[in-house]
């Protein structure tokens, strides 16, 4: 039986229903996920035998009717930055290659509690800092739509493994657009959820105030079921939130901005058709449309690319020989220290490292980082007044389709461009999902983005669900549907 | 905004040790950078502003309290050292 294409509640349903077993659907997973890997390099590594057993611990509580809930044998690929107690999390980094976790993320034992399994961990830009997956120090991951062109990033090789059917769906994290990014260019949903409601316990940090855990999946509906599975309060995270959910209509009373700026220069034509699309299909259902302008939208690269390597900078200065990971002799401390980091770091950490540090010197502190957090208080406040009289926002994910492998390595800038689009729900905390919509000329996936207020992540999934539904996009790339 | 900077003074506080070759490339891809973050010198802030929250939604961090809990046991937390004996991490002197 083909398993692979299927949702999570159709699986479900052929378990309960004891026409399929989870070992069945394990096995074929991990014979794609393994055949897959030559082509794409989507995953740093495959839990076979650990994970068969799970699966077969799975079958006997279905054969028992003793199943624990919907993602019960599900098998999950998970970006390695995120720690499964006694594995491997490398964040594809010479700096941790060989660092083994001691303990489990707090959506991992969520994930253990629900009884999914695990496929492996998948590539990813160093320390999630890319938009490419070509950063990753072991190898780059490829498009599974055409191996040319990169499946976006950072959260690159579970997006190409949920587009390969290597896996059901994925955890991705999501600092500027490194969920919602590589889900567009893949063909599928990516979905950040509001600040706060994801634990980051476990998630190795790389900017505390805009990272997120979100699933990377073939339906809004199967995001939905993983974020339900993983959100909630965690006192083992300091910015964890226990707020309760506000409903918005998702129905034709529902109000509809688009943002202007996202529909100007830097967007491609095909990109902006995307939109023109979506907003065809909501007038058609009676939604009411309207264009709204967030002016500081156009600072957001400018705001982010402080304020990120900022906390970068703090964060990875953890990284030091001593307590974990790759250790370069030196004479004294300091030199072991200084010859650690150069070793260990690739070229874009070392980057941002280095940016964040002039930003936060002294001196330079209240110009760079002070600026950039009171433009960012600026941003917030001119979304809270937008959603005063919008419930949604829409724009496209991406300002173009995925790029090839090797086009924007040599200029860093013109990468950070590529998340112009998703880089502002990060900055204001808010929920954001990407649902592909279509193809390119080049037969490569477009997507459009919908942001909500904060706190309203079950309403976005309505609405998203009600949006993929009447654009019902085949989601399989060519090669990898069988 | 300062567009100069020392590219060895802001490695030497970050504790990376650059080549030539790096401290080349690294101080030009850096001016690019700061050059395009100069779009904020423009911009018109409330420099009064004293609750700038580093949580996006705004709400204040929340600390446990001071209870003692489960955690690693001495020999998880040692696992991964680089270096480890009698129960310590080992790194080289401070001083030569």
């Amino acid at each position: 039986m083909e398993l692979l294409n299927l949702s999570i509640r159709e699986l479900n349903n052929l378990f309960v229903n004891k026409k399929a077993k989870p070992s069945e659907l394990y096995s074929e997973i991990f014979d794609r996920a393994a055949n897959s890997e030559a082509a794409l390099h989507a995953h740093l590594s495959l839990f076979e035998e650990t994970n068969l057993e799970k699966a077969k611990n799975s079958d006997e509580r279905f054969s028992n009717s003793e199943n624990v809930g919907l993602l019960d044998g599900i098998p999950l690929a998970i970006k390695d930055n995120i720690n499964i107690k006694n594995e491997k999390t490398t964040c594809s980094s010479k700096m941790l290659s060989n660092f083994i976790s001691p303990y489990n993320a707090t959506v991992i034992s969520k994930l253990d509690t629900e009884q999914a399994i695990y496929t492996g961990k998948t590539n990813l830009d160093e320390f999630a800092m890319g938009s490419s997956t070509e950063n990753s120090a072991f190898g780059l991951t490829r498009n599974p739509w055409n191996t040319d062109y990169v499946p976006g990033g950072s959260s690159g090789g579970s997006a190409a493994s949920v587009a390969s059917r290597s896996s059901i769906a994925a955890l991705g994290s999501d600092t500027g657009g490194s969920i919602r990014q590589p889900a567009s260019f893949c063909g599928l949903v990516g979905f950040k959820p509001t600040y706060g409601t994801v634990s980051r316990y476990g998630l190795v940090a790389f900017a505390s105030s805009l990272d997120q855990i979100g699933p990377i999946s073939k339906s809004v509906d199967d995001a939905r079921i993983i974020y339900s599975a993983i959100s909630g309060h965690d006192s083992l995270d300091s910015t964890s939130i226990n707020d309760e959910q506000i409903d918005l209509p998702f129905d034709k009373n529902a109000t509809i901005g688009i943002v202007k700026e996202l529909m100007e220069d830097g967007i491609s034509e095909e990109s902006k058709k995307e939109v023109d699309k979506v907003i065809d299909i909501l007038k058609q259902k009676g939604y009411n449309i309207k264009e709204v302008s967030l002016p500081l939208i156009k600072l957001s690269i400018s705001i982010y690319y402080l304020i990120a390597p900022a906390e970068c900078s703090a964060n990875l200065a953890r990284f030091d020989g001593v307590r974990y990971g790759l250790r370069v002799d030196g004479k004294t401390s300091y030199e072991m220290m200084e010859n650690t980091r150069a070793e260990g770091f690739g070229d874009e950490v070392k980057r941002r490292i280095l940016l964040g540090t002039y930003a936060l010197s002294a001196g330079y502190y209240d110009e760079y980082y002070g600026k950039a957090l009171r433009a960012r208080k600026k941003m917030v406040d001119e979304f809270s007044s937008i959603f005063k009289e919008c419930d949604y926002l829409i724009s496209p994910t991406t300002p173009t389709e995925a790029f090839k492998a090797g086009e924007k390595t040599s200029n860093p800038l013109e990468m950070y461009m590529s998340d112009l689009c998703t880089i502002p729900a990060n900055l204001a905390g808010l929920p954001a999902i990407s649902i592909p919509t279509g193809l390119s000329s080049n037969n490569l996936p477009l997507g459009v983005q919908i942001m909500s207020k904060p706190l309203t992540d079950n309403s976005l999934l309505n609405f998203s669900e009600m949006l993929e539904k009447e654009l019902d996009f085949n989601r399989t790339p060519e090669g990898w549907s069988k | 905004m300062s567009e100069k900077f020392d590219i060895s003074n802001i490695a030497k506080l970050a504790s990376i040790s650059l080549s030539d070759d790096e401290k080349q490339k690294l101080s030009s891809d850096l001016s690019v950078i700061l050059e395009h973050v100069q779009a904020l010198s423009n911009l018109e802030l409330d420099t009064n502003i004293e609750d700038v929250y580093i949580h996006p939604l705004e709400k204040e961090l929340v600390l446990d309290e001071d209870i003692e809990k489960p955690s690693l046991t001495h020999d998880e937390a040692l696992s991964n050292a680089p270096k480890a004996s009698d129960g310590k991490f080992i790194v080289p002197p401070s001083l030569e």
